[in-house]
């Protein structure tokens, strides 16, 4: 049977009728048509799929999109401005040659965007940590790790 | 030649060097990727993220059993279904029954019998994915199990069990030079050892899709992410049973690739295509990440005996090598094809290192067993057999209480270097300088020291050491038809269309090639806009592996773009009246360079070209200096030109754990002309990472057959905690044959990552590890085992 949620996505409210069984991440992709979190190990391990709940960063292909109901998701959607100008972070990633495939980019992204948002200026050790649950096979994770630390000025 | 080589630390950013000849305006400069905007904003749409509405859904019902015969498959209780619409079994296959990159031996639908877990018995559409699933469960299929065979040296002996008809050895290939018991005689110490390699997982992050749509006209269009569009086109035309030029394949961007999806693409498209033939709607096809692991190719395992011998004063006399080269279930890459291509007989080449040696005897036996197969993986056999030279390099450095370094020095290649299959190194060898350049900057001889005695390893709980080791990698695959075309237009406005099939899969192959044909014709990078890769459009351009494409493929872009530009300054030249010879064009202007204030933008040449009739279009083809190789004997030119490099790394050494940490590596390459620094710095680094996972974590778990570790909660590969410090150095000595100068950067820094690290752990303390990957358990045990 159907339920119905509400939340805030992107600075948006939806509303949604969603199966009890329906991940964030399904309802993200097939039913938003938001296809920029992807998809990579289906069980929350990779962090493909990060998306952040209320600011921190979540695996969405395990979430049920039950959850999010009155709560604020933010997606790669959402964090360019209405002038299509980049956050800093993206900037930065694109700079820094962070970004080879793409795959991981905007889990990666999110994931670095969480982080900074509650320590501006993280250590390489508090970078490394915040973004330890998104692989990466491209790139050896320097060059993001270097972009994160260009996004936090230092 | 060596005024113009340049020494480059990537990380420092001292890359604004003046150049020998000329300035450039685009090559050499730290263009940033032109994808970048796209995929950091989540917008750029890879293959899973197209629109799903009108594609029935795809599925492969795969084998549970190794090695069985198939008796009978009842598919009549899926087909009543609701929402089924097809169930397919062998013999729905219109054409050949068999897909393969090399030799189609892999069934589309195994009809007679299956050779590994994960073997396709059925494929099923139906109009929701849910009922798909429901229908794999609802088909019958009734087995006949057969005894299986699960290594490559069982499955050589007399009586094993025959995974194909003409028995498991697939290819012999062996090297002949010298004599190597006279070798041997010569030689005053003598190391002989047994290494073996695992089953190695690709891991790219973005899980295979292919979309395969039928048309009214009879001709069909398969997407997806491939590595290789023209190899996949080649399996779909002969499966439906209709000529290639009715098969169109468009690449989607690959989420990652590393030899994988050369494979995976023909597997996918060609089952989402038959089915889309049969039931005449489009089909989509995902596989999930543990189907991705369990059923597509891998790094192939390898025993691999070797015997190196050498003087007291470390000249090397003789080497001698046994390859027990285990492809699994299907053919795949693993044999030739003619002269040297082929994961199999590149391993073979490759394993005698970067060493001068006189007496040369190698046999590679490639062998059939009912395992997962191997395919291309980043390195293509190379890792594998440069673990081996380097690990024993090191064991006989220490056998001759020599510096492994020195070791090393004395006998690899230089200018001039006669390698194992009698090839002449006559030109862009710069290995030797890349061993000094990181030696000088590793500081190597500081830190070096003789490995420790059991006392001082249990003296301390953390002990460092360091370890190095060298690699060459060519240029192409070595095969006749290593060839690729490339087609340039100019519009009136300036701005330029590139179409080329080589794929861009995260490397930034698109970034590179645009700016080999915006310098060469003389506009900006953003001019350029290079066409997704589509078979029906683009010249066939051979697959996207084997490090070939910045070289191979920037030297058609130059062919093609030189053959348009010389419109655009046919053009120019009537508009200035200066012979067009004096013409130069560089940064959207076209000027007299015996007088820089006459000039015209490159635009108004351009417009003026259309008008007048002139050609607006360029091709060019370009195909390496022909190989040759000789399998029984191993002699010939199988590469063109190769890529060199010298790793070094310090790792820390738990001595109650064995855990091992990597501190730092440093890495020097000589790649010929880096065209792009910032994206070569990501592919040292991206390969280093991997050449980690490999030393230190990454095995396919195997049991009676079946993957252990199907998804990343098990199958571990290296997340940025694993990271270590790196270096990345490049040397310039440029390849005579290279888009100017540049050789492939790709797969080197995969190559030598894990015996340098494997070497590091044995000077920390002072236990080997010959059979990979060295987790803490194993680097335990094998201290405890030195305790007694």
């Amino acid at each position: 049977m159907k339920k119905s949620i509400s939340f805030v996505l992107n600075g948006e409210p939806v509303r949604a009728e969603i199966e009890p069984h329906l991940t964030l991440l399904h309802l993200l992709r097939d039913e938003l048509e938001l296809t920029g979190t992807k998809e990579g190990c289906g069980m929350g391990e990779c962090g493909a799929c990060t998306v952040l709940l209320d600011g921190r960063p979540v695996n969405s292909c395990i979430l049920p999109a039950m959850e999010v109901d009155g709560k604020n998701v933010t997606t790669i959607e959402g964090l360019i401005d209405a002038q299509g100008n980049l956050h800093p972070i993206q900037k930065a990633f694109i700079e820094h040659g962070a970004i080879q495939c793409g795959f991981c980019t905007p889990g990666m992204v999110l994931s670095a965007k969480a982080l900074l948002d509650e320590n501006p200026k993280p250590t390489e050790e508090e970078i490394r940590n915040a973004i330890a649950g998104n692989l990466c096979r491209c790139t050896g994770y320097l060059q993001i790790v270097q972009a994160i630390k260009a996004a936090s000025n230092q | 030649m060596k005024g113009e080589k340049r020494k480059v630390i990537l990380k420092e950013k001292k890359v604004e060097i003046p150049l020998a000849k000329e300035e450039l305006e685009v090559v050499g400069k730290q263009v940033i990727r032109k994808d970048g905007y796209e995929k950091v904003t989540g917008r750029l749409k890879f293959g899973a993220d197209f629109d799903k509405a009108g594609f029935l859904h795809g599925k492969v019902l795969r084998s549970p059993h190794a090695h069985a015969l198939i008796k009978k498959v009842d598919v009549e209780k899926a087909k009543a279904l609701p929402g089924v619409v097809a169930i397919l079994t062998a013999e729905d296959v219109p054409g050949r029954n068999g897909f393969g990159a090399i030799i189609p031996d892999q069934p589309v639908i195994c009809g007679e019998k299956v050779r590994f877990i994960g073997d396709g018995v059925a494929l099923v559409a139906a109009e929701s994915e849910e009922a798909a699933i429901e229908a794999l469960k609802l088909i019958d299929v009734e087995y006949e199990p057969l005894s299986a065979v699960f290594s490559p040296v069982e499955a050589m002996k007399p009586g094993a069990p025959k995974v194909h008809e003409n028995g498991n050895l697939l290819t012999t290939v062996r090297i002949r030079k010298g004599d190597t018991e006279k070798g041997f005689q010569e030689a005053e110490v003598i190391v002989e050892q047994t290494y073996s390699l695992p089953f190695v997982e690709h891991a790219y992050m973005e899980p295979d899709v292919a979309m395969a749509i039928p048309h009214e006209d009879g001709t069909i269009t398969v997407k997806g992410p491939m590595q290789a569009p023209f190899t996949v086109r080649r399996n779909i035309a002969p499966v439906l049973h209709i000529p290639i030029s009715k098969v169109q394949c468009v690449q989607t961007h690959l989420g990652g690739g590393f030899g994988g999806k050369e494979d995976s693409s023909i597997d996918i498209g060609v089952r989402a295509a038959l089915l889309a033939w049969k039931t005449k709607r489009p089909v989509r096809m995902e596989y999930e990440r543990e189907e991705v692991t369990l059923s597509t190719a891998k790094r192939h395992p390898m025993i691999i005996q070797c015997k190196v011998g050498a003087k007291r004063d470390g000249t090397l006399t003789a080497l001698e090598g046994t390859i027990y080269n285990e492809q699994g279930a299907y053919a795949s890459l693993g044999p030739i094809i003619p002269p040297a291509g082929g994961t199999h007989a590149h391993a073979v080449i490759m394993l005698p290192g970067p060493y001068v040696i006189p007496h040369v005897k190698v046999d590679g036996y490639l062998v059939y067993t009912n395992h997962p197969y191997g395919g291309a993986m980043r390195g293509f056999g190379a890792p594998q057999v440069n673990f081996v030279h380097e690990s024993i390099i090191d064991e006989l450095a220490e056998a001759l209480q020599m510096n492994p370094y020195d070791l090393r020095m004395k006998n690899c290649f230089e200018l001039g270097s006669v390698t194992a299959t009698g090839q002449v190194l006559d030109q862009s060898i710069a290995l030797k300088e890349t061993m000094r350049s990181a030696a000088d900057q590793f500081e190597w001889f500081k830190r070096w020291r003789p490995p420790p005695s059991k006392e001082e390893v249990e003296k301390v709980e953390k002990r460092r050491g360091v370890g190095m080791a060298i690699g060459w990698y060519r240029t192409s695959i070595g095969t006749f038809s290593d060839g690729c075309g490339a087609n340039v237009y100019v519009h009136e406005d300036g701005s330029v269309i590139l179409h080329t099939g080589i794929t861009e899969m995260g490397q930034g192959s698109h970034t590179v090639l645009a700016q080999i044909a915006a310098e060469e014709l003389g506009v900006r990078i953003e001019d350029v806009r290079i066409v997704v890769p589509d078979t029906d459009i683009v010249p066939e351009a051979g697959p996207t592996v084997g490090s070939r494409s910045t070289t191979l493929m920037g030297n058609a872009i130059i062919m093609a773009s030189q053959a348009v530009k010389a419109s655009i300054l046919e053009a120019a030249s009537e508009i200035l009246g200066v012979p067009a010879e004096r013409l130069v064009a560089r940064n959207r202007l076209i000027f007299d360079r015996d007088d820089q204030t006459r000039g015209v933008e490159f635009k108004e040449a351009a417009r003026r070209a259309l008008a007048t009739g002139k050609r607006m279009m360029g091709q060019g083809w370009w195909a390496p200096p022909r190989p040759s190789f000789d399998v029984e004997t191993g002699q010939g030119y199988p590469y063109f030109v190769y890529t060199y490099n010298t790793q070094m790394a310090e790792v820390e050494v738990d001595t109650k754990t064995g855990h091992v940490e990597v501190i730092k590596v440093v890495a020097c390459f000589d790649i010929g002309r880096a065209i792009n620094p910032i994206l070569v710095e990501g592919q040292i680094e991206g390969g280093i990472m991997m050449g980690l996972g490999y030393a230190m974590m990454e095995e396919v778990l195997l049991k009676e057959g079946k993957v252990q570790n199907l998804n990343f909660q098990d199958y571990m590969i290296p997340t940025a905690m694993d990271a270590p410090e790196i270096v990345p150095m490049i040397l310039e000595d440029p390849n005579r044959y290279g888009p100017f100068g540049a050789k492939g950067i790709g797969e080197m820094p995969n190559i030598p990552t894990a015996p340098a690290i494997i070497n590091a752990v044995a000077n920390a303390v002072g236990v080997r590890i010959r059979d990979l990957p060295a987790h803490s358990e194993k680097v335990f045990h094998a201290m405890r085992g030195r305790r007694g």
